[in-house]
């Protein structure tokens, strides 16, 4: 039987060398490098294929495949840093994702940048296939040291990617804004990694030696860590480290107040837009949380902090959707809004919920995206809304996918969205007694139900129903099939993804057996002991109490009340934009249209704070001028000064030097006399 | 004897460029170069040395021979490789030999004197990485000196005398300082040792040879020339706020100059610091842990501060040079094995990224004749590569995994963040790490003003693509960095070998 | 003679070697001719000269009068030179004034 796991190393390794091969060749090969591309992710994504029908039929591995460093004494222990591979069903699930969106992605370019006629491609191409490779290396990871490895790489790939044109002004700005406000979430998570090496000496996922096996073992009792800091009780202290750990994921996944380099990074190309947000960048953080749920189940304070700053960030960026005029932006604004969903599932016991949520928001998500940048084509690169309308006559595929998409945004039954969404704000609720800040969350992810359905039907209304309400709106360029293709494949998969976690009807009708998610990741089918949500469960802090009668009973009055909330914000939606010319009716907020168009004035207080910075930065630069510097130069200058004034004395009149000489000869010899007792 | 003759090429390279016609001097110097690099390699290859060179532990290479007699004391040359040494000695023999190529464009007269000079230097760096006998030491750690004054001061920037003169009267009279403190200890271990021989000193410190000395008792002897090296070694280093001759000397130096002497020469701070204060006298440091951590916080933070209110290419990576170095005095202050050896690597890292930067911010200026940000825009879209590779070098710089300075940094903030040696490590490693935020944020800012947005320049050159020669070895040490980041072990196992004493000098209770 | 010389108490030479000294000295502190110069140099080194001889005859030690030969013959040589400089001095400056040329200063 041929191992399959020792091909895993082949999954990242694919994309990486259509890497090499873009940058090193890409300028002689057809298209730019772009097939190599293509043929890299489909290898991958057979190859994921083939390790997720492995993993259902029992395998999994952990294992170390090559030491990074050598082990070494960090003070209270010995360390070794080393690579491996981690293959449960989370990671087996989230390689099929990646590597599905990375070759839709791919192909997907082929329309949007080569038909386009861009320049740069081989540039494009190498970066795609870096950015593929480093998050299925984070995919794979087997501790969190290499995690957090390829997290930064994959934080590179987006600064090159979002800067792609870089003659540009905006994109090499919105670039850099990318990775230093993530870089500023991965200062906390890379502080989270040594703690966490320095608390345990290990940094495994997986194993009876892995750290949330060890936390576990420490709080329980049953065993000890090798080091915390002193004075400091090691609840608190795992509570920090998870803390920690979290600021490189709500910088990632975008969550607040770290979300605001999300919509700026639209200045990339629109296929990248759809590898970030779908399954690359912004899914590695909550992956991250879900990869590492054994230790987080262990500290209830982070976990309630997870779920308020995930329920904050979705109703709060949800609103910003509201009043956006550009396409792309309103997809950003409801991407950092979904995540906000996933990791309010996660503060709030989901974890089923959240991987749920990952998956089909990955499908969906990456179906707007691509869906947007075949209306950008056909618009010609003009992404206002407010020019576009009547395009559904005009592009029916890219109509109807996107249609799909925008139903399961916004959780409307029976699409993927309202099954995923469904569970998160269930899993919230049932836990949320007794928790005032998941509660908090709850209520939040709830009213932000409405207003995505609003603002997904408001841009789809405007973007594709009404009258043209411009020239290339009324003649759109038409697309090929490489744009199509991708589409109709997620616009499936963004209706049908939800069949695989039925725990409404199952709960409902009592039909055992369709919760197929829920056994995958309970390791039904096989996994690593320690991963598996049930696990997570039992360690958790979290019990279900049903405050509206029995359990059946709260999953039906949960799912009304959310898919209630969704329709009202769809019909609002419906009334106001789905008319031959919409107006905008953004006057009727008032001063808050203002306050929602500034995105709060967070970029502003960020600008703000960066200014403020330059400005201790220049005033260091004044003291270290003026004062250290000047105390340099003070003591040459008194040395020169004092020598100049001495060499005074040398004026080159012979007869001066002589009386010197008498007078030192006098003084000599009065002294001499004065010691020497002559005049007593 | 190889250890020897390796040197003595180095001289006779000097020598012979010296001597050669300024036409093919610079073609000369870099074959000749390559001599000490193949000898390097040949001396990796065979390196059987374990433990480290000062405490007893294998010596590779070993040579000793008595050389005269001082003060009742002998005098050897006594030249040997440890695992904290010939990495140093690699990274030197790599460096020169690019230095030089990059020299190539830039320097258009008295070529036979500038390289003759370059090679001289390189065969005294050699000497200092190599030397065990304090004396011996002392003369090539000196020599060192001399080709980089005229090396600054005769092709340098229109400031070349005032930053030529500054930096040598800074550091030399730093070494008169450390001169006296290491002296006073060698007459304080009085017939405990017969020579100046590096090892032997240590040893006699060790088992607690230390006498009064001019009225001081040992404890305060030992503090006051620990003092006092420390001081010395600070401003080679340099460490805030004995920073300033740095950005002054890298402003002025032509590029090849400012490659060698980020790359190579402010090692010799950090490396005599780790050689003397933190193996000869390992109490003494640990008793000053935390003000000594408490000024590598503030030199990587302050550093960086300073680099972010710079406009001058050249000015940024030379404060930025000051953070990193912060990170390797951190590193030594904590007393892991990781922490250590940590701190060499990073050494050694941020040699091949600092020579990289500088190469590259040097190709640049090449083409435009200005390094200020304000006066160029969109660099990427006239020379591809070298800012492809610019960019690629500024990730190291700020720490991008799998490249060599992610590697260094991260061994030093695993060693120090748990450290029992240091109180409050936690803390001080927190706060240090905050330098791979401000490193970003300048090198992204810059990188964007410089070289992306349309295409512009305050002058009128026409710019193209740089040539070979000046883009090859930026490949080269780029390719450097990305398989030092990918496998660190390849030196971090020598250099953790030889940080094991040195960390066990410490004993920490709990 | 030699009695004669014996029975003067050698504080006598002092002073008169102090004297002679003075004049030396005041002449090289007052006069600014070069020639001037010479001479008194020349006063100053014969006060030295009476010290060595007054000291040989004083101890019977014969060195002092050998220094003192060494002196002459130094004083020759000097005045050689001296004379030599003077010329040069004045061929330069057009005087022989030592307090003019000051080109060596600083």
């Amino acid at each position: 039987m041929i191992d399959v796991f020792s091909y895993v190393p082949a999954i990242v390794l694919l994309p990486f060398f259509s890497f090499l091969i873009a940058l090193g060749a890409g300028k002689y090969l057809p298209k730019g490098g772009a097939f190599g591309g293509v043929a890299a992710t489909a290898g991958s994504f057979l190859l994921s294929l083939w390790v997720l029908a492995t993993v259902a039929g029992g395998g999994a591995v952990n294992r170390t495949i090559y030491t990074w460093a050598s082990a070494g004494g960090i003070g209270p222990t010995d360390v070794e840093l080393s690579f491996g591979i981690l293959i449960d069903p989370l990671s087996a699930l989230m390689l099929v994702i990646v590597t599905l969106v990375a070759l839709l992605v791919h192909v997907f370019s082929l329309g949007y940048m080569n038909d386009e006629g861009e320049t740069g491609l081989p540039r494009y191409y190498a970066g795609l296939g870096l950015f593929t490779a480093s998050m299925l290396g984070f995919v794979v990871a087997d501790n969190l040291l290499m995690a957090f490895m390829f997290f930064e790489l994959v934080g590179l790939c987006s600064y090159l990617l979002i800067g792609f044109h870089f003659r540009e002004p905006g994109p090499p700005s919105a670039a850099k804004k990318a990775f230093l406000v993530t870089r500023f979430g991965d200062y906390f998570f890379l502080i989270g990694v040594v703690a966490v090496i320095g608390t345990f000496g290990t940094a495994q996922f997986a194993g009876p030696e892995s750290f949330p096996a060890l936390a576990d073992a420490a709080l329980n009792g049953s065993g000890s860590v090798a080091w915390t800091p002193g004075g400091v009780e090691l609840q608190t202290w795992l509570t920090v480290v998870g803390l920690l750990i979290l600021g490189g994921v709500v910088g990632k996944s975008a969550q607040f107040p770290l979300h605001t380099w999300l919509p700026d990074a639209m200045e990339g190309p629109t296929p990248v837009s759809a590898l970030i947000h779908a399954a690359t960048m912004v899914a590695a953080g909550v992956y991250l949380v879900a990869r590492m749920y054994g230790f987080y189940a262990l500290t209830p304070t982070t976990l309630a902090v997870i779920a308020f700053i995930g329920g904050f960030t979705a109703l709060f960026a949800a609103t910003m959707g509201l009043v956006k005029d550009e396409l792309k932006q309103v997809l950003a604004y409801s991407t950092i809004s979904q995540y906000g969903y996933m990791m309010l599932a996660l503060g709030a016991g989901g974890y089923v919920a959240a991987v749920f949520h990952l998956t089909t928001h990955a499908f969906f998500k990456a179906l707007l995206f691509l869906g947007a940048g075949a209306v950008i084509i056909a618009m010609h690169h003009n992404e206002d809304m407010w020019d576009m309308g009547g395009l559904k006559s005009e592009m029916p595929v890219t109509y109807v996918t996107f249609l799909a998409g925008s139903l399961a945004l916004a959780g409307i039954f029976p699409f993927a969205g309202f099954w995923s969404k469904d569970e998160i704000l269930y899993e919230a609720l049932v836990h949320a007694p007794g928790e005032p800040l998941l509660f908090g969350g709850y209520l939040m992810g709830l009213l932000a139900v409405p207003v995505t359905a609003f603002y997904t039907f408001r841009m789809v209304f405007l973007t594709f129903h009404g009258e043209p309400r411009s020239d290339t709106a009324r003649d759109p360029e038409p697309v090929r099939w490489n744009v199509k293709g991708p589409l109709a494949v997620l616009g499936s998969l963004a209706v049908v993804t939800g069949l695989i976690n039925m725990v409404p009807v199952q709960k409902v009708l009592g039909l055992e057996g369709i919760d197929l998610l829920h056994r995958w990741l309970d390791n039904e089918w096989g996994g690593i002991a320690g991963l598996s949500s049930h696990h997570y469960a039992d360690i958790g802090p979290y019990s279900s109490q049903y405050i509206v009668g029995g359990e059946v009973a709260t999953v039906l009055v949960g799912a009304a009340v959310s898919l209630g909330l969704a329709l009202t914000g769809l019909l609002v939606a419906w009334q106001l934009y789905n008319v031959p010319s919409p107006t905008e009716h953004t006057a009727k907020l008032g001063g808050i249209k203002d306050v929602l168009y500034n995105n709060y004035y967070l970029d502003e207080l960020q600008v703000w704070l960066a200014y403020r910075t330059e400005d201790v930065a220049g005033g260091a630069d004044t003291f270290d001028q003026g004062i250290i510097d000047g105390v340099v130069n003070g003591v040459s200058s008194v040395s020169l000064i004092g020598g100049d004034r001495i060499r005074q004395v040398q004026n080159g009149v012979v007869s001066q030097y002589a009386a010197l000489l008498t007078l030192g000869l006098v003084a000599l010899i009065v002294l001499l006399g004065v010691t020497g007792g002559w005049f007593l | 004897m190889i250890l020897e003759a390796l040197i003595a090429v180095a001289f006779a390279s000097a020598l012979v460029v010296l001597l050669s016609p300024n036409e093919w001097a610079g073609r000369l110097a870099f074959a000749l170069s390559l001599i000490p690099f193949a000898g390097s390699l040949y001396l990796w290859s065979g390196f059987d040395g374990s433990g480290n060179a000062l405490t007893g532990g294998d010596i590779a290479y070993q040579t000793q021979i008595e050389w005269l007699e001082v003060g009742g004391r002998s005098v050897s040359w006594f030249v040997g490789l440890d695992g904290i040494s010939l990495p140093l000695v690699v990274l030197t023999t790599f460096l020169v030999p690019l230095a030089i190529l990059s020299a190539w464009t830039p320097i258009d007269s008295r070529q036979s004197q500038f390289y003759g000079l370059m090679l001289f230097m390189q065969a005294n760096l050699l000497g200092v990485f190599t030397a065990l006998d304090f004396f011996l030491w002392f003369v090539f750690w000196e020599a060192v000196l001399v080709p980089m004054y005229f090396l600054i001061g005769i092709w340098g920037g229109p400031r070349r005398k005032y930053a030529a003169i500054k930096f040598f009267v800074y550091t030399n009279a730093a070494s008169l300082l450390m001169f006296i403190g290491f002296m006073s200890l060698t007459f304080a271990l009085g017939d405990s040792v017969s020579s100046f021989a590096l090892p032997e000193i240590t040893g006699a410190i060790a088992d607690g040879g230390l006498g009064s000395f001019a009225g001081l008792a040992p404890e305060t002897l030992a503090m006051a020339a620990f003092l006092a090296m420390f001081l010395g070694f600070a401003v080679k280093v340099p460490i805030v706020p004995f920073h300033t001759w740095l950005p002054d000397a890298h402003v002025e130096a032509p590029t090849p100059v400012s490659v060698l002497l980020a790359g190579v020469l402010l090692k010799m701070g950090t490396y005599a610091l780790l050689r003397y204060n933190f193996t000869m006298l390992p109490e003494q440091a640990s008793a000053l842990a935390i003000p000594i951590a408490a000024i590598a916080v503030i030199s990587v933070i302050y550093g960086a501060m300073l680099a972010l209110a710079q406009k001058d290419l050249k000015r940024i990576v030379a404060y930025s040079s000051v953070s990193s170095m912060g990170y390797v005095i951190l590193g030594l202050v904590v007393f892991t094995e990781y922490g250590v050896g940590g701190a060499t690597f990073q050494m050694v890292a941020h040699g091949l990224i600092s020579g990289l930067m500088f190469m590259a911010v040097g190709v640049v200026y090449n083409a435009t004749h200005t390094r200020m940000v304000g006066d160029m825009a969109g660099m990427a879209d006239r020379m591809p590569v070298t800012v492809g590779i610019l960019v690629a070098g500024a990730f190291g710089y700020m720490g991008l995994p799998l490249m060599a300075g992610f590697a260094g940094e991260f061994f030093i903030f695993v060693g120090s963040f748990a450290a029992p040696a240091l109180p409050y490590a936690p803390l001080f490693t927190a706060l240090a790490m905050f330098g791979i935020v401000i490193v970003a944020g300048y090198l992204l800012s810059a990188m964007q003003s410089t070289l992306f947005g349309p295409f512009e320049l305050a002058t009128d050159y026409e710019v193209g693509p740089a040539p070979f020669h000046d883009v090859a070895p930026l490949a080269v040490l780029l390719a450097a960095i990305i398989v030092l980041g990918v496998a660190p072990d390849i030196f971090f196992e020598m250099i953790r070998d030889a940080a094991v004493p040195v960390v066990e000098g410490v004993s920490v209770d709990g | 003679m030699t009695a004669v010389a014996s029975s003067i108490p050698p504080e006598w030479y002092l002073l008169l070697a102090a004297a002679v000294f003075c004049v030396g000295l005041f002449g090289v502190l007052t006069r600014r001719d070069a020639l001037y110069f010479l001479m008194s140099v020349e006063l100053m080194m014969n006060a030295a000269n009476i010290n060595f001889v007054a000291f040989a005859l004083y101890y019977g030690d014969l060195t002092g009068q050998v220094f003192a030969l060494f002196v002459i013959a130094l004083a020759a040589a000097e005045v050689a030179i001296g004379i030599g400089i003077i010329l040069v001095l004045y061929r330069n400056f057009g005087v022989t004034d030592v307090t003019v040329p000051t080109e060596m200063r600083w």
